[in-house]
């Protein structure tokens, strides 16, 4: 059985450099996970001197003129003693945005040929993205499920969240079948403020369903960044003897001869690829397929465009 | 199927081998976790499967001529053990002898059948015959005795009762247990109407080492029409019955029925005639009202002309007039207020009705006047004289009914040696609730008083305030509690009467009850138990009946409708006397001075004479195939040349292993050719 193994970003020795810190190899020799959040971002924005995402903190308060219905508790008395006009003022947590990292835990997710996991993948990623969302002042929750909701961190922007986050996504641990569309209509329903909505998972659902969900999730005014975690192998289907293919969620067995099915194999799953990639275009969700031997850069670019758009 | 070789089904061990070589041959993959096989199962895998395919192809070929080859050598034989080894034969022929076999010549070609069975049981073969309809009844076991068989079977009328086949069905099971021939065979002759099939009894499976064959000989249509049911108000305490007498008329048939006669006869006279028509597949009802009664029982038949299957057209019963039963209610009446007031308005609101209530204090009964009464109720009378309390046991003994009420005015030590002798309970202290209740549960709703109210919970709607705690006797039972466990409702026997103690009031003092929609026919329903003998206005064929005796004790004479004295009497415990009803028409008691009568009628299920699905009783009954079940039942013996034939399988088995044996070679090479290529 041959199977490719992952390799570190190389290309250009700059960039090799500059993401040193994101290669997914390195940061599996991290174990705490704010560390690693830490080390990826930081080194990250500091990749981005010159980037024109650079001066994206949101720190201002916001006045509009108070109309009638407006909560007088909000009313800016002192503003009104100087200017004898009325403004509501409003908080700094009301303009900042809530941002939710939902993660499948699934038995599926447990899949690696090569250093880190598909779920170690997305525990990197989303302490990361967690940890640049808590940067931007935005408040940070976690959910986590496979068949249900194994974990759920509101967003909060409270002293501790993050440590609180860390822990959890630390625990986290590969679980049983998946229903990932089912899943994600119920975070739309437990997500009652808007936000960004980052989902990380490997979507071994039924691709119309689970762009419905999506499209659900969007209708409730979020912000959807999804995150397609796959391992390489997944992808490329690079067995060469026949072999049994048991199902890690279903515990299903299959014989295959994979000279006869791979090519069969990496049409079918790019088609499904191409139809999550569609989807999502079409509802305006931002789609990015990671593999597990690819650094977290991307996934970062992804994620600070769309916050810069808040 | 038998085997003439048995010992060569040694050799089906040999299928083994070929499996095993499958099984040892056959490389393993290794077991490889992947995260899902959603998009590996999208794939067609046709060439594996193709491959497999093959290899298993080859597999069952060459087991299948393995398993022919033995087959042929152990020559396998079908059909009758008889064809084989004669004299292993024991032939039960189940007679149908209902009253549906009564239509156009059936029964005479029943009896050819089985007529023709008896001589093609062979020589040494034993045969036994069975009737039934209902029930069964043995006429001759098995023996190898054809003629007597046959003489028994010329004798044999049918009877008037209705069909059950699986108690024909269990009761020839019954003789078979101690016949040791190995070919059992019953031959069931019937006219196989759909009636006869006891659905309750759908899960019956006849012994697989019984064969059943059925000779049917009813035809496909049989149009009839019947009296299929009565509605009747069987006691009448007036001379005009002015209830809707009503009767059911039934056309089994496809065409539409005209001029049909109606005729109601009381007494051998006629009281009134119709003429109805009713549609194909249809019944009608004819009401009858308004004509008078003698007193005691009328014999009331109504008949209807217009069909050639008379037996069902007349439908007997018996419609009785009596006086009303008379009951006394005893109270206390303190303060000028009846404890009886609500027990009155229940038992004398109506008309036609059976009840004449008196109420008295305790105090103005004279004891000796109890005997005119039926019904004697207690209705927390407070204290009772001496000479009330003896009597009351003797008017018990003699069969009279009492109701005990107990209520605030009730001192228990006065009651517990008043009613020392029949009381059912021996009370205990009052329990006043305050506030609180009780309601009634435990109700024993199979006992006569409570059958009515089966369907409702209503009885458990009243509300009980008050009550006497009550330790019932020995011989009493209890026939509702109150939800704490306490006695409601006891009864108790003694002598030829009955007593019902009821542990709180009849009025509304300690319980809502009498406010209560189920007062009414509670109390009425208490009454009638105590006091009236339940008769219904006709009994069915089948059915045994009870005749009460005469006063004096003695059983009265009965003579069956067709005028012979009954002679094989059986009476209860109670001197009663048990008829079995075997017969439609009237029983005719003979009491000293005074005749009563007991109508029966027909199963009137039997009327409707549509045929059973044969296919899928047999089906239901052996387990069989359906088809494979009937050509069994429709096999006649079997010559010497199918006898012959039916041995030569072994043939067929033999070729069938060769050409197997030829097309394995040719995909086996096939196979191998394509790995060569590939």
């Amino acid at each position: 059985m041959k199977l490719t193994n992952p390799q570190p970003a190389t290309g250009n020795p700059q960039a090799a450099v500059n993401l040193r810190f994101l290669a997914p190899e390195v940061l599996a020799r991290i174990t705490s996970l704010e560390l690693l959040a830490r080390t990826v971002v930081e080194g990250f924005i500091s990749g981005l001197h010159r980037s024109p995402f650079t001066g994206f903190s949101t720190e201002f308060a916001e006045y509009r003129q108070y109309m009638p219905g407006d909560d007088l508790r909000y009313l800016d008395w002192k503003l009104l003693g100087r200017t004898d006009r009325y403004y509501i003022k409003k908080y700094r947590a009301d303009t900042n945005a809530q941002c939710h990292i939902l993660i499948d835990t699934s038995a599926s997710m447990r899949y690696k040929t090569g250093a880190v996991s598909k779920l170690q993948f997305a525990q990197f990623l989303g302490s990361s993205l967690a940890y640049l969302a808590n940067k931007q002042q935005d408040a940070v929750g976690l959910l986590a499920f496979d068949q249900e909701v194994r974990t759920h961190v509101p967003a909060h922007n409270r002293v501790g969240q993050m440590r609180t986050i860390y822990g959890h996504l630390e625990q986290l641990e590969p679980g049983h079948e998946t229903k990932l569309s089912k899943m994600l209509h119920e975070a739309a329903e437990r997500i009652t403020r808007r936000g960004i909505i980052i989902v990380i998972s490997d979507f071994y659902d039924d691709p119309e369903e689970v762009i419905q969900a999506l499209q659900h999730l969007r209708f409730k005014g979020n912000d959807v960044i999804v995150f397609h975690v796959l391992d390489k192998n997944e992808l490329d289907f690079e067995f060469t003897e026949p072999i049994l293919l048991e199902d890690a969620e279903t515990e299903e067995q299959i014989h295959v001869m994979p000279d006869v099915l791979a090519e069969g194999y990496r049409q079918t799953i790019r088609a499904h690829i191409e139809q999550l990639r569609g989807g999502a275009s079409r509802n305006r969700i931002d789609y990015e397929l990671l593999t597990t031997d690819k650094p977290l850069d991307y996934a970062l670019f992804s994620f600070l465009a769309k916050r810069a758009k808040q | 199927m038998s085997f003439l070789n048995p010992l060569f089904l040694l050799g089906l061990a040999a299928v083994a081998a070929p499996i095993i070589v499958h099984l040892v041959r056959r490389t393993k993959a290794p077991r490889v976790e992947f995260p899902s096989l959603m998009f590996v199962r999208r794939v067609p895998q046709r060439t594996i499967r193709r491959r497999q395919l093959q290899n298993i192809l080859l597999l069952l070929l060459r087991c299948l001529a393995l398993l022919l080859l033995v087959l042929a050598f152990v020559r396998p034989y079908f059909g009758d053990g008889q064809t084989v080894s004669s004299g292993q034969r024991a032939d039960l022929i189940l007679l149908d002898t209902s009253f549906s076999m009564r239509y156009g010549n059936r029964f005479e070609q029943a009896k050819q059948r089985a007529r023709a069975v008896i001589d093609a049981s062979g020589g040494s073969g034993r045969v036994a015959l069975l009737t039934f309809g209902q029930s069964f009844d043995i006429q001759s076991q098995f023996s190898p005795d054809k003629n007597q068989v046959k003489s028994i079977l010329a004798g044999l009328q049918p009877g008037f009762d209705g069909t059950d086949y699986v108690q024909a069905l269990r009761g020839a099971e019954g003789l078979f247990k101690d016949v040791s021939e190995s070919n059992k065979n019953i031959v069931l002759i019937s006219d196989f109407q759909a009636a006869g099939r006891n659905q309750a009894e759908a899960a019956y499976r006849l012994s697989k080492e019984v064969k059943l064959t059925t000779i049917d000989v009813g035809e496909q249509n049989s149009p009839n029409l019947a009296i299929t049911d009565l509605g009747v108000q069987p006691l009448i305490y007036q001379p005009k019955y002015s209830d809707k007498l009503t009767a059911r008329i039934a056309n089994f048939s496809d065409e539409a029925k005209e001029g049909i006669r109606v005729e109601f006869q009381l007494n051998d006279h006629t009281v009134e005639k119709r003429e109805i028509k009713i549609a194909p597949r249809d019944a009608t009802t004819v009401e009858f009202t308004g004509f008078n009664l003698t007193e005691g029982a009328n014999r009331a038949v109504i008949q209807i002309e217009g069909d050639d299957f008379p037996f069902d057209n007349r439908f007997f019963f018996t419609l009785r007039r009596t006086e009303q039963l008379k009951a006394l209610a005893i109270e206390s009446a303190t303060r000028g207020r009846s404890e009886s007031f609500y027990l009155r308005n229940a038992l004398t609101t109506g008309e036609n009705l059976p009840f004449n209530l008196e109420v008295k204090t305790a105090g103005s009964v004279n004891p000796s006047e109890l005997g005119q009464y039926r019904v004697v109720i207690f209705n927390d009378p407070g204290g009772i004289s001496q000479a009330l309390s003896q009597q009351i046991v003797k008017f018990v003994d003699g069969g009279g009914g009492v109701i005990i009420a107990t209520g605030p005015h009730t001192d228990v030590s006065a009651f517990n040696q008043a009613f020392q002798t029949i009381a059912p309970a021996k009370l205990e202290e009052s329990m006043q609730l305050r506030g609180e209740y009780v309601a009634m549960s435990e109700i024993k709703t199979d006992h006569p008083i409570f059958e009515v109210f089966r369907q409702s919970g209503r009885l458990s709607s009243a509300h009980v305030f008050g009550y006497h705690r009550a330790t019932p006797t020995e011989r009493s039972s209890v026939l509702a509690r109150f939800e704490d466990g306490n006695p409601a409702l006891i009864e108790t026997l003694h002598g030829s009467g009955k007593v019902l103690l009821f542990t709180s009031t009849l009025d509304s003092s300690w319980n809502d009850l009498p406010l209560a929609p189920i007062y009414l026919p509670l109390v009425r329903q208490m009454t009638r138990y105590l006091g009236e003998r339940e008769e219904g206005a006709w009994h069915q064929v089948g059915q045994s009946f009870t005749v009460a005796a005469a006063k004096d004790g003695t059983p009265p004479a009965v003579d069956a409708p067709n005028g012979d004295r009954i002679t094989d009497r059986k009476q209860t415990t109670t001197g009663e006397l048990i008829i079995n009803a075997r017969e439609p028409g009237f029983y005719r008691l003979r009491y000293p001075g005074v005749s009563d009568f007991a109508a029966v009628n027909v199963d009137r299920k039997e009327s409707d004479l549509s045929k059973l699905d044969l296919e899928q009783f047999i089906a239901a009954v052996t387990g069989a195939d359906p088809k494979a079940a009937t050509t069994a039942s429709a096999s006649e013996r079997l010559s010497k040349e199918d006898v012959e034939s039916r041995q030569r399988v072994w043939w067929v088995l033999l070729i069938a292993a060769l050409l197997i044996f030829v097309a394995e070679a040719v995909l086996a090479r096939r196979t191998k050719m394509a790995k060569v290529i590939g």
